[in-house]
Formats: C-alpha cells, structure tokens, sequence
C-alpha cells in the first residue's frame, strides 16, 4: 500500500517548511533544500532529522584536503 | 565570561562551544546554515550543546546581523564563520568568499571595536601560505596563497593585524593545518574516504598521494583557539596550530584501510588547482606564546573520526544501510 497522496500534499521538510518530493524508488521524501531523505518505513514517512538521510550527492565535486 | 563564536555550528566551531560551556562559560553562537554541506550535519554537531541554558544561538549571516547588539558586554569573539573549500572557490563562486570571508571578517572587527570586545580570534588556516619551498612553514614564511580560497582567508587575517595595530583591537590569528576528527566537513578527504571505504566504494585520490600535509586532531586545534582568547601579550599575533607530523595521503589511505579491516584500492585523478603540495607547521610560536602541544596521535585521532563516521551513516539510514 503507498503513503496516502493527501498525506504527502500536506507535509513539508520540518527543517526548511518547504515541499518534498518522493524518491524514485517511492521509499523515501527528498528536500532539496536540505539535501535530505525522510525514509518511508511501512507506508509511514519518517519525518524526524535524526531519521533523515543526507542525499548521496556530495555538496561539493571536489574533496577538500 | 561571555564568549561569541561565529560558525559556531560548523566543525571546529561546534566544538570549541562545547570547551567553552564545560568551563563554565556562556556562549552565544551564530550560525547561517550556509548550504555548502547539508543541515543535518550542523544540527547534529550542535545537538549536544542545544539545550544548555548558557547556550544561544542566532541564525542569522555575519553580513545582515546587527553585530553591535549581540557583541555588546561580550569578553572575547572566536571567529570562525567562513565560507570553507580550497578547490570550489574558482570561478562564479568567489563572491561567497569574498562576501563571508572578507567583508563578514571586516564587519566582525568594525564591530568589535565600536562594542569595546577584549579580544578576537580568527580561524586562519594553512592554505594562506601557497607552495612554498622552505619547510617547516613559520609564520615569518611570506604567505603566497594559490586558492582564491587562500586569498581571502589571508585578506581576513591581515584585516585582523591592521585593526590591532591601527586601533588597539586586540586580535590574534590562528592558521589551522587540515584539521580532522569527529564532525569533520563532508567534502573533507577523512570524512570521504572513510566513508566510501565503509561503503566498499573507492575514494578518490587527487594525483600520485605523495602530497604531505600536517594533520591536526579538531580537539588540539580547539585547546588552542580556546587559549588564544585568553592570552597575554599576543595582540596582534599569527600563530601555525599543527599537529606535528608531517603525512602523505597515501599513508592516511593505508592506515584508514588498517584500521576498518578493508583493501579497498583508491581510484587516482588528476592533481587539482589550488591544491598545494606540502604543508608542515612549525608550531615553535604557539607552543611559547599558547603553551600549545598537540596531544592527538594520528592513528587514534583517526580512529575517533571512524567511529564518528559509522555513527552518523548508519543512524541516519535507520541502522545499517548507509555504512
């Protein structure tokens, strides 16, 4: 069963208060902003920061030394 | 006392709060979240600290606050607020160095003279020296710096010694040498490769890793800016914060692989500009004027860092996908 469409219509990123998108995989709520993932665990999205998951993009190409 | 410190979400900033408030101190922190890296880290950095009743934070850029007003009956200022990273300074973006860098830096000092702060500390770093030839690099060693990102670090720090020798401003400069540990930067070399190796992905090695660079544990480097706010007679000053050995990244790179049981070979790419070649810190002057001594060996203050590492992958994949 998937998250309830009224349900995502409604949440926000509870860092930035701005929009989210679902992930590809539909496993996950991303905020571009932050460069998070809020996981979806049991159709249930896991809006806590410490939950979330940094996005796999690096925020930088380069890596300081 | 009342302490200040910019940046104060940042790596080294977060904590020297935490020294400072287990001393005793009341400690007003800014923090912009600049989106150079993401917020959880920050807010994660900070989350010791947070509900400490002698903590404040202000979220809030150097360049739009009204400085004088949270300045005011402050003792000391640690600047540390900074827009970081060597290589992403080329191009468009060196405004963002300039702006945080140069004018926040100035409009710090402006403010702290109007206000009558006892001191200043700047987070300086290495990178203002460039490729010099003569090591270990003193603070009498003429700073050429090869980053834009050096650039302004530098044009900060001499901002710092005109304010004190023109005006009286008591400042004293720090140039940090590639500090790692916990809470180090995700776009800082330890933090990627020990992060890719856990992930049985190859990290990348910018050249042949026979580059050498003076690595100094995040807790030396804060013993050292936390006495630099309280010393004597070191207005003005310039002070090396190394940790006292020199290392290529090639030995890192081994040693990292020892110590997470992994051989995971790195993938090699090409040398990148702004990049120096060596760095190594003589600490003579910090050692006389800070009674500086950097206590952290390089194997344990790693190990510390992989701990880190694996903490915050693996709790923010809900326990075991990120590591």
């Amino acid at each position: 069963m998937a998250v309830d469409q009224k349900l995502l219509d409604i949440l926000v990123c509870p860092i930035c208060k701005g929009p989210l998108e679902m992930t590809a995989a539909l496993d996950g709520l991303i905020c571009r902003k932050d460069r998070l993932i809020f996981p979806i665990k049991d159709d249930i999205p896991v809006m806590l920061v410490d939950e979330a998951i940094p996005l796999e993009t690096e925020p930088s190409e380069t890596t300081d030394l | 006392m009342n302490l200040v410190i910019t940046g104060v979400a940042g790596f080294i900033g977060s904590h020297l709060a935490q020294r400072a408030l287990e001393d005793g101190h009341e400690v007003t922190g800014i923090d912009c979240f600049t989106d150079y890296y993401p917020r959880l880290f920050k807010e994660r950095n900070l989350s010791v600290i947070r509900t400490d009743p002698r903590f404040s934070l202000i979220e809030k850029d150097l360049l739009n606050l009204d400085l004088d007003t949270v300045f005011a009956g402050k003792d000391v200022i640690y600047h540390l607020a900074a827009q970081a990273g060597v290589r992403a300074s080329w191009g468009e973006q060196f405004k963002i160095y300039t702006d945080y860098n140069v004018l926040g830096t100035q409009r710090v000092l402006e403010s702290a003279l109007r206000t009558g702060v006892g001191r200043v500390v700047y987070a300086s770093s290495s990178s203002v020296y460039g490729d010099v030839t003569d090591f270990p690099m003193t603070e009498a060693t003429a700073p050429r710096p090869v980053s834009p990102y050096g650039v302004t670090k530098l044009a900060g720090e001499n901002l710092c010694v005109l304010y004190s020798t023109n005006f009286g401003l008591s400042t004293v400069s720090l140039r940090y040498f590639t500090v790692y540990g916990p809470r180090q930067r995700p776009d800082m070399a330890f933090h990627k490769f020990i992060k890719a190796i856990l992930q049985n992905r190859h990290p990348e090695i910018y050249g042949n890793g026979e580059q050498t660079r003076d690595f100094t544990f995040v807790r030396d480097a804060v013993a050292a800016t936390y006495t630099a706010g309280f010393a004597r007679d070191v207005s003005g000053q310039v002070y090396n914060i190394g940790g006292g050995s020199r290392v290529s990244v090639n030995t890192v790179f081994d040693l990292l692989r020892k110590l997470l049981h992994r051989d995971i070979q790195p993938k090699r790419t090409d040398v990148q500009k702004g990049d120096v070649r060596h760095t190594a810190a003589d600490t003579t002057r910090a050692a006389r004027d800070l009674g500086y001594s950097p206590r952290m060996t390089l194997e344990n203050g790693l190990a510390e860092e992989i701990e880190w590492i694996k903490d915050i992958y693996t709790v923010a994949a809900g326990g075991g996908n990120g590591c």
